[in-house]
């Protein structure tokens, strides 16, 4: 079950570290997010405050994707079947040079 | 002299402390000057006597309370008690709460694979952050009227 979940998450562009989790805690990691128990602690809590938002009082959380975005690297994440998937990608985009 | 079966009338001698008490002796000078410092020496040791009393009933014998400690059994026992009674309070715990997190999509590999959020997007949303801070701190309190009215009933 764990490698069809994380067969995706590896073939991802750019991707240099994923997590899966659980509610009852990390299920699958790797890359530069292996084992970081601490991101996923602290991305969980992100989600959970996400998943409040609504918009004109529907039922549904407005979104599909969380990106938190760093300088050089982003966490892109998403819930799917009661689990987290969190994707670490590098953030190649920069300032556009006006010439 | 007072000793055992003698016949001396005078038993006085007897009953003669040795130490003579500087208290019923007025006539001796230098003897009653030694003899005032014992008795001064008397009343401090009563009164450390009576310090060290006191202290000695209020004093707390942190040793004595833990060398009473439990036996390795009775330890173990209590952890085990005291484990499984959180066991029980975390489970009704969780139960009150179930927290289920929504689903967002079925696709996940695909949503998180899609092209990444813009950098013009980014400073479009940074400059509504900052028109919506700026929004928010101009909100002030405008005061018309008094918030204390009198009624006349």
């Amino acid at each position: 079950m764990t490698t069809a979940l994380t067969q995706g998450l590896e073939r991802i562009p750019d991707q240099i570290g994923y997590l899966v989790i659980s509610e009852e805690g990390v299920l699958a990691s790797a890359g530069e997010l292996e084992n970081d128990e601490h991101t996923a602690g602290v991305i969980m809590q992100m989600v959970r405050t996400a998943c409040r938002f609504r918009l004109h009082g529907t039922a549904d959380p407005p979104f599909k994707r969380m990106s938190v975005m760093f300088e050089d690297y982003v966490y892109a994440v998403t819930i799917s079947g009661q689990k987290v998937f969190v994707v670490k990608r590098q953030n190649n985009q920069r300032e556009p040079v006006i010439v | 002299m007072g000793c055992c079966f003698t016949t001396d009338i005078n038993q006085g001698d007897s009953v003669k402390p040795l130490i003579p008490d500087p208290s019923l002796d007025p006539t001796s000078g230098s003897e009653q000057n030694t003899g005032t410092l014992p008795s001064n020496h008397t009343d401090e040791e009563d009164q450390q006597k009576s310090i060290l009393r006191r202290a000695a009933l209020s004093i707390i014998d942190v040793s004595a309370v833990v060398s009473q400690g439990l036996e390795q059994r009775e330890y173990m026992d209590r952890a085990r008690q005291y484990s499984t009674k959180l066991e029980v309070l975390n489970r009704t715990l969780s139960q009150k709460n179930p927290v289920f997190l929504p689903s967002l999509t079925s696709q996940p590999h695909q949503v998180l694979a899609a092209d990444l959020v813009t950098y013009s997007d980014l400073q479009q949303l940074s400059k509504i952050a900052a028109y919506a801070y700026s929004a928010i701190s101009q909100i002030k309190v405008d005061a018309k009227e008094d918030v204390v009215v009198q009624f006349s009933i």
